[in-house]
């Protein structure tokens, strides 16, 4: 087996922010486009 | 249409542009690494335009507006499940391909289970994306069938020889080069065709009241909740739920497993490298698509204000006027004007009764443009059922010609020329990279791994180009049936690729997160989930976005109960290959 590297997290330290990132901004954009959908209808 | 010299002189120069880029990018080792893998020498902001070409093919660009036009906004929430997938899939699946070196994801699962699932797992990401890269190439043959009245046969034999010609020679180096370029010059021209629509609007009418007009026809739905008066709509498409949940299994299995993408991110000089490159397409995916869908809106928006086309498909429409049908075809499009001119009229109004801050009547023209909508539709739904009747095969669906209609109708010189050049280069770029996985695995895990024949690195080059070849040649014949697909070419694509991917995703995770299954369960699990999607398909039972996760949880479901039932004492239970969690 090949020996294992530490893994490295690209931009942050930790997983658990990319998490937050993309659950947020996916949160940011559902609103986003239901305020939208709303504004125009 | 008129295809000026000037359109012709932007379409060849824009090919020959990227044919010639290709060619100079693509010298690499002449050896397996080099042409499937590219050395392993890319950066991330490569791999991540390599990844988005990847997935967004012609179809994207030709029917994505479509879609819009006709339905509303609703599919983009097919993509809301994807950002988050794409963290999962840095989480548990790139560790595993950097650090094993493999050339195809199902290496892997040899290295846990066996052989047979291994083979089993790469036959079904063969048979799936062979026949959806078939009717991929289609896309570019209706654009020139539909608007230069050519033969839909010799197109496609043509657009599929140049694609061969330029796969085959090319590595996975100038796939990715040529993706770089691709998407820059599509993503370019698709905001010129925007802000051309927007341009062309009559005078008083600005974009904003072009979003009023799209979204008080129900045209801007893009968050829709799937619940109708008797319940939740399980066969319902596109809605948050199934968008989330669906579209989350669905981009789990097709970046993590299918090796059309997974051989884009194997690409990538290191493990860090490859992450990068599929965090930022998650991040982007979405809002891209958006603006895709809202290029549908505002031409729509821009057709209640001049003459829309009763129906978009050119080459039909001239078919059904010279039919027994002319009559009847005449009388609905009679019709479907005087329809649309009672719309432009209220869309006016509506305009200026926005600009004047009415909001009475602004209520009251809303009711009556959503009635006028209703009749239009009635009336289009005639026409396409005098199309079904008229002209053998057709499903009467014009979804696929809005776009392309709107350009040759509206756009000048040159900018036609371009539009029909990104189709192209849409095409290429998918299926340049899902001809290289397709080699790859033909190549990887059935000639060299079945092979006991020992073989230079050369000779092994020279075989991946002739699979690419191969390949090549199916994916033109099978483009030959696709013609008359019922309903989108996307949703084609899509739901073909919901048969097969839960089951290939499930195996994976039972290889991950299941470590006491081994080989015969998984094998023969795959086998009754796979039966399983295809009945719950069959009858109709669910939309097919939720068969993404059927399948994959009818593997972990049935692998899980074969481990301790039939195979507690045959099968290996420990996994050869720890997998870092």
């Amino acid at each position: 087996m090949p020996p294992v590297e530490k893994e490295r997290i690209p931009v942050f330290k930790k997983w658990r922010y990319w998490y937050w990132l993309v659950i947020g901004f996916l949160l940011f954009l559902i609103v986003l486009f239901y305020l939208f959908t709303k504004h125009f209808a | 249409m008129n295809f000026s010299r000037l359109d012709w002189t932007v379409l060849v120069f824009t090919l020959l542009l990227i044919i010639v880029y290709g060619v100079y990018r693509s010298r690499t080792s002449k050896n397996l690494e080099g042409y499937l893998l590219s050395d392993r020498q890319l950066p991330w902001w490569l791999v991540l335009l390599s990844i988005m070409g990847t997935q967004a093919s012609a179809i994207t660009f030709l029917t994505v507006p479509g879609q819009a036009y006709s339905e509303g906004m609703r599919f983009v929430q097919y993509y809301f499940g994807l950002p988050l997938a794409m963290v999962v899939i840095c989480i548990i699946f790139v560790p595993v391909f950097h650090r094993l070196k493999v050339f195809t994801a199902y290496e892997y699962l040899e290295q846990r289970f066996d052989v047979k699932t291994r083979l089993l797992t790469s036959f079904l990401f063969l048979l799936s994306r062979g026949l959806s890269t078939g009717i991929s190439i289609i896309a570019p043959s209706l654009v020139l069938h539909s608007m230069l009245g050519w033969d839909m046969t010799f197109t496609t034999l043509f657009m599929g020889g140049l694609l061969i010609i330029y796969t085959v020679s090319g590595g996975a180096k100038a796939v990715a080069y040529t993706q770089q370029l691709q998407i820059i010059i599509i993503y370019a021209a698709m905001f010129i065709a925007a802000w051309w629509a927007i341009k062309m609007l009559p005078a008083g009418i600005g974009i904003t009241e072009a979003l009023h007009v799209g979204g008080k026809s129900g045209k801007l739905n893009v968050i829709t909740s799937g619940v109708t008066e008797h319940g939740f709509d399980w066969k319902d498409r596109y809605n948050i739920w199934s968008g989330v949940i669906g579209g989350f299994f669905l981009a789990l299995s097709y970046f993590g497993t299918d090796q059309s993408q997974v051989g884009r991110y194997l690409t990538a000089r290191s493990e860090q490298e490859s992450k990068l490159g599929l965090l930022m397409n998650g991040l982007a995916k979405v809002p891209l698509q958006f603006g895709i869908l809202l290029i549908g809106v505002l031409i729509f928006a821009f057709y209640q204000f001049t003459k829309e086309p009763a129906y978009f498909n050119l080459a039909q429409e001239r078919t059904l006027r010279q039919s027994v049908n002319a009559g009847e075809f005449a009388a609905a499009e009679k019709k479907y004007l005087q329809v649309q001119d009672e719309k432009r009229k209220t869309a006016m109004a509506l305009g200026n009764a926005l600009k004047q801050d009415d909001a009475t009547k602004v209520n009251q023209l809303r009711t009556q443009l959503q009635q006028e909508q209703q009749q239009a539709t009635q009336v289009r739904d005639s026409i396409k059922n005098i199309v079904k009747k008229t002209i053998p095969g057709s499903d009467g669906n014009d979804t696929n010609y809005i776009f392309l209609r709107f350009v040759g109708d509206f756009l000048p010189n040159g900018l036609v020329g371009l539009i029909i050049a990104i189709i192209f280069l849409a095409s290429w770029s998918s299926i340049a990279a899902a001809l290289h996985a397709l080699a790859s695995c033909t190549m990887i895990d059935f000639h060299k791994r079945l092979s006991k024949t020992p073989t230079t690195p050369l000779r092994e080059y020279r075989w991946s180009q002739a699979y690419a070849l191969i390949w090549g040649i199916f994916c033109v014949v099978v483009a030959q049936f696709s013609y008359n697909l019922g309903n989108s070419l996307v949703e084609a694509v899509n739901i073909l690729g919901s048969w097969f991917y839960g089951t290939i995703l499930g195996v994976f995770l039972v290889a991950i997160f299941m470590k006491r299954v081994g080989g015969n369960a998984v094998f023969f699990g795959a086998i009754l989930a796979e039966a399983v999607v295809i009945s719950v398909y069959s009858l109709d039972l669910l939309s097919f976005l939720w068969l993404n996760l059927v399948g994959a949880a009818a593997v972990l479901l049935f692998s899980g109960l074969l481990q301790v039932t039939f195979f507690s004492k045959s099968s290996k239970v420990e996994p050869r290959v720890a997998i870092k969690k």
